[in-house]
């Protein structure tokens, strides 16, 4: 076999020689000839014309030899390719309806796939990225999927791993930079110093950190990112060495970051862990608290040779070993609290992957669909082109040409389709970047590149021989009866009406799927929609106020910054009510779980207790956001440090009295060390999203809150709240004009925002699905036109012998409505089986809810009989008489 | 011309591989050899249809049984030598003992006593 491809290779492309090289070899051949003659005594010229004769015509041999190679076999290629544009040039209107289904079906697979290669696929843009690994841990008894890691965690991990190159630390804070007198508040990323060695990270201009910047009291230090260092210093070459104040200290730049994406997360600058301020304190009470700031992010590059698997098992044993020593901290039997690694790059992606796969998987369902049309398209269309293949079988052509010529036009088509769908992928996802950015940060290394190129071709390739293959299995054409008959009867006729229908039914199937998911996804987006959230959106403009610590550094200082710009902001003209809190609604945090005791009733194991998200709110702060009080009362301004200490608990926090009022009793979030006495009960709120479940709720009031929060101001206006924005950073600024005022929005925005991703996953499954139906009614109309045609003869005998029309209507329909109906039942089935994997993104909503399945079939059986509604209208206007005449 | 012989066969379809490869077993040879070769084997009762000769051995080689090679003949000539390849000896046995089984087979019935 290699021997015969090295020889068709050589043969096809160095033809020339090789024809040269014949040359050379007959004229050899009959030279000799000439002179075997001359020695027998011939005349010279005699002798060379008997050799020539002898030899016979030269053009055969040449072409016989040349057949020998298979270089015939490259020439028809060229030939099949020439005339199968000509052919698709002649008919416009088939080619155009093709390269279109196909562009469509090929961009949408092309655009999905350039994001899945972009966010799966890619290795990450560091060194030996392949060998990153994350360190996670655990508690799963207690419900928490992820525990950040403590300092002295991260120093056992960091001393005792032995599977590891280097293990670094990184958390994320904000600070304020004063540039030049002006305070910028800064995403820090807080990095070990062998950080950016270990992604393979150098610094653009100036240095990286290095292990002396990571001592105590060294200078404090920062690293620019590129961006940050282009947008608010334009680039400033002289940057390294300049120095700003960030936490009331001088803080040096020594370098800039190049270009590249940051992980895990975005920052304007870096420091190492000893220039912040929490971090530095928090690893001097190590010895008093083991767990002291478990916020840390850890991971590290494997040693080579090192499996995940041995990481892993590694990492658990340093675990174990830990927790076993400070038992007491850790109480395994509660917490079940462990460790394990999983690759960055998976963590990067898992929130992303699942929806990427099942779009793939819809779009790759969508393209099926436009295959099986344009197969149909081009079996419809084979019903004019009996004749002309049977023509081309009768000179000649034998059935394997006859086929091969007909699966080169459908490469074409499909080269072609395959070029407009680039051209609307490349249209198309930046859509879908932005979409997939909301599950994952890896989307800016999305481009159509040299395997999203490959994939295209291979993709095109792929569905012009799928759709090729069948019209041209169809070819087996009876020459005799072909050309003898008029193109109406030809050939394989039932054979292709079964293949068309057998397509139809598969369309009909995938469309059917598709529908029911994208039903699925609106009703679920409905429903979520008018989810109860337990407060009024509307009209509140909210804004991020952090106090930074340096300013701001105890509770009593805060309150010195917050009451003021409420009293302030209740002043202004337009302003119903102001409050502070400290996360409001939908703002993407997750539950906290304070451990509480009520009194008279305490546990004496403190890990039985049951567990509350604690907020802190100002009086004002149930009105402002729409609460409803369901008892008691809400905090005042005479609740203060000095008065009783109170709570305002929620209904589902209210549970835990049993149905007695829990107004007047007291709990304890410190073991009994102070009593907190409720004095009112307040609606429950969707504070973590609109899908989430309500969880047991207590709010402290401001003027008792015991620690540091951060500032959410809300403000509800009389009129559009957009309009306050400048109104409030004024009011923030008079009262400390260095303070801050980021993430101004209004309430119904972060509503829309929480809303974004169900609605675009609806709103995207939605436009394949309809493209899905659009392309299968275009298929089913088609189909019965053609057979409806080819039944003119059959419908025309009918009604001379007294058929009525709507009984010829009721044929045609009963026909296109058959296939349409098993089309149904499969699809339903494969609705049914295959719902599952979208119930992770359904909210009040069952895989197979029987409405929507309900509504598929209604509006496919009647927009199906709307499509076949035209061909058997016409088939009801056939005269009888020419019917009965034609061909 | 002879005049003991009568006028040459041509050769039956199929038989001019296995007589080629035959040839090219004695050694290698370039295309106008192999047509005389065959010839004088066959003391001048089979002659070589010329014109399929190159289309043959073209084929065999495209099959890979026959390896080709530009060379010199005696009086300096550049001529295209063929020689049996490992795979080309293989063929050769086959054919052979096909051809052996046929004509037994061929002869056996002609003999047939009617």
């Amino acid at each position: 076999m290699w021997t015969r491809l090295r020889h068709f290779g050589r043969a096809v492309m160095h033809r020339q020689t090789v024809t040269r090289e014949v040359d050379v070899e007959v004229r050899f051949h009959i030279e000799m000839e000439t002179e075997k003659y001359i020695r027998e005594g011939m005349l010279p010229d005699a002798a060379r014309e008997r050799a020539s004769r002898i030899f016979g015509p030269m053009d055969k041999h040449r072409a016989d030899i040349r057949d020998a190679h298979g270089i015939t076999w490259a020439d028809d290629f060229w030939q099949d390719i020439k005339y199968g544009a000509r052919t698709l040039v002649k008919h416009k209107g088939y080619a155009v309806l093709a390269v279109l289904t196909l562009g469509l079906g090929i961009g949408a697979n092309t655009a999905i796939f350039s994001v899945i290669n972009g966010v799966l696929l890619k290795p990450l843009p560091y060194d030996h990225a392949d060998r990153l690994v994350l360190v996670r841990q655990s508690a799963p008894l207690s419900g928490q999927a992820t525990v950040g890691v403590a300092i002295a965690e991260y120093f056992d991990y960091r001393a005792q791993a032995e599977v590891f190159d280097g293990l670094v630390e990184y958390h994320q804070m904000n600070f304020d930079l004063i540039n030049r007198g002006e305070p910028d508040r800064v995403n820090t990323g807080v990095v070990s110093a062998n950080f950016f060695d270990l992604l393979g990270i150098r610094p653009l201009i100036g240095r990286s950190f290095v292990a002396s910047d990571d001592q105590h009291g060294s200078e404090p230090v920062l690293l620019l990112s590129h961006t940050y260092w282009r947008t608010k210093f334009g680039g400033d070459p002289n940057i390294v060495g300049q120095v700003f104040e960030m936490n009331d200290r001088p803080h040096r730049v020594i370098g800039v970051l190049p270009n590249v994406p940051h992980y895990p997360q975005e920052n304007d600058v870096y420091m190492p862990v000893l220039s912040c301020p929490f971090r530095a304190a928090a690893e001097r009470t190590i010895p008093q608290n083991r767990r002291a700031f478990a916020a840390l992010s850890v991971f590290g590059r494997l040693k080579p040779g090192v499996t995940s698997e041995g990481a892993a098992s590694a990492v658990a044993t340093i675990n174990q070993r830990f927790t076993a020593d400070h038992a007491g901290v850790y109480r395994i039997a509660t917490s079940g609290f462990q460790a394990t690694t999983i690759d960055v790059q998976q963590a990067l992606t898992a929130g992303a992957r699942d929806l990427l796969l099942i779009l793939l998987g819809i779009t790759g369902l969508v393209l099926l669909i436009a295959c099986a049309n344009v197969a149909n398209l081009t079996l419809a269309r084979m019903l004019g082109r009996d004749r002309e293949l049977a023509v081309r079988a009768a000179i000649g052509a034998g059935r394997a040409r006859l086929v091969r010529q007909l699966l080169t036009e459908s490469a074409l088509l499909s080269l072609a389709g395959g070029a407009v769908g680039l051209v609307f992928a490349v249209a198309t996802v930046g859509m879908l970047i932005t979409f997939v950015g909301r599950f994952t940060q890896r989307t800016g290394e999305v481009s159509i590149d040299l395997p999203v190129l490959a994939f295209t071709l291979g993709v095109s390739l792929f569905t012009g021989i799928l759709f090729g293959i069948l019209p041209a299995l169809g070819t087996r054409v009876d020459l005799v009866l072909a050309l003898k008959q008029g193109s109406n009867q030809a050939g394989a006729g039932s054979t292709r009406r079964r293949v068309q229908g057998a397509l139809i039914v598969a369309q009909v199937a995938v469309s059917v799927v598709l529908l029911v998911g994208a039903g699925l996804l609106v009703t679920s987006f409905y429903r979520l929609q008018r989810a109860e959230t337990g407060y009024r959106a509307d009209g509140v403009l909210s804004a991020q106020i952090y106090g930074n610590f340096s300013r701001y550094g105890n509770v009593s200082a805060l309150r010195r910054l917050y009451f003021p710009i409420l009293e302030r902001l209740e002043g202004q003209p337009g302003v119903i009510s102001a409050a502070i809190t400290n996360a409001v609604p939908l703002a993407g945090s997750a539950p906290g779980t304070t451990r509480f005791d009520i009194e008279g009733r305490v546990t004496d194991d403190p890990d039985r207790r049951p567990a509350a998200d604690v907020r802190v709110a100002s009086p004002k702060y149930f009105d402002t956001i729409g609460i409803p009080v369901a008892g008691g009362r809400v905090f005042s301004d005479l609740d203060s440090e000095e008065t009783q200490p109170v709570v305002v608990i929620n209904r589902s926090m209210a549970r835990y009295w049993d149905g007695s009022d829990p107004v007047g009793s007291k709990i304890s979030l410190d073991r009994g060390q102070r009593w907190l006495t409720v004095v009112g009960i307040v609606g429950d709120v969707r504070q973590f999203g609109l899908a989430q479940e309500t969880v047991a709720q207590i709010y402290l009031p401001l003027a008792q809150s015991p620690t540091n929060i951060a500032g959410q101001v809300l403000v509800r206006t009389y009129g559009p709240p957009e309009g306050f924005a400048q109104l409030l950073r004024d009011t923030v600024h008079a009262v400390d004009p260095n303070q801050p005022v980021e993430a101004v929005q209004t309430m119904a925005d972060l509503r829309a925002e929480a809303l974004a991703a169900p609605r675009l996953t609806a709103t995207l499954l939605a436009v394949f699905a309809g493209l899905a139906l659009l392309v299968t009614l275009a298929g089913i109309g088609g189909v019965i036109a053609t057979s409806v045609t080819q039944r003119t003869r059959e419908f025309g005998l009918r009604m001379a012998l007294g058929a009525s029309r709507s009984t010829v209507m009721g044929m045609v329909l009963a026909q296109g409505l058959t296939l349409v109906a098993i089309g149904l039942a499969v699809g339903i089935a494969g609705a049914v089986a295959g719902g599952r994997v979208l119930s992770a993104y359904l909210y009040q909503t069952a895989p197979a809810d029987p409405l929507v399945i309900a509504a598929v079939v209604a509006a496919f059986l009647l927009s199906a009989t709307i499509a076949c509604l035209g061909p058997a209208r016409r088939a009801t206007t056939v005269d009888p008489l020419v019917a009965l005449r034609a061909d | 011309m002879s005049t003991t012989h009568a006028k040459p066969l041509d050769l039956l379809q199929g038989t001019l591989d296995l007589l080629i490869l035959k040839t090219l077993a004695l050694g290698p040879l370039h295309g106008w050899g192999i047509s005389q070769r065959i010839q004088q084997m066959s003391a001048s009762v089979l002659r070589v249809n010329q014109g399929s000769l190159y289309p043959a051995l073209h084929r065999l080689e495209a099959a890979g049984w026959i390896d080709a090679e530009w060379g010199s003949t005696e009086a300096n000539r550049q001529a295209k030598f063929y020689t049996l390849t490992r795979s080309g000896q293989k063929r050769l046995r086959a054919e052979t003992d096909e051809w052996e089984r046929m004509t037994v087979a061929v002869t056996r019935v002609l003999q047939t006593q009617s």
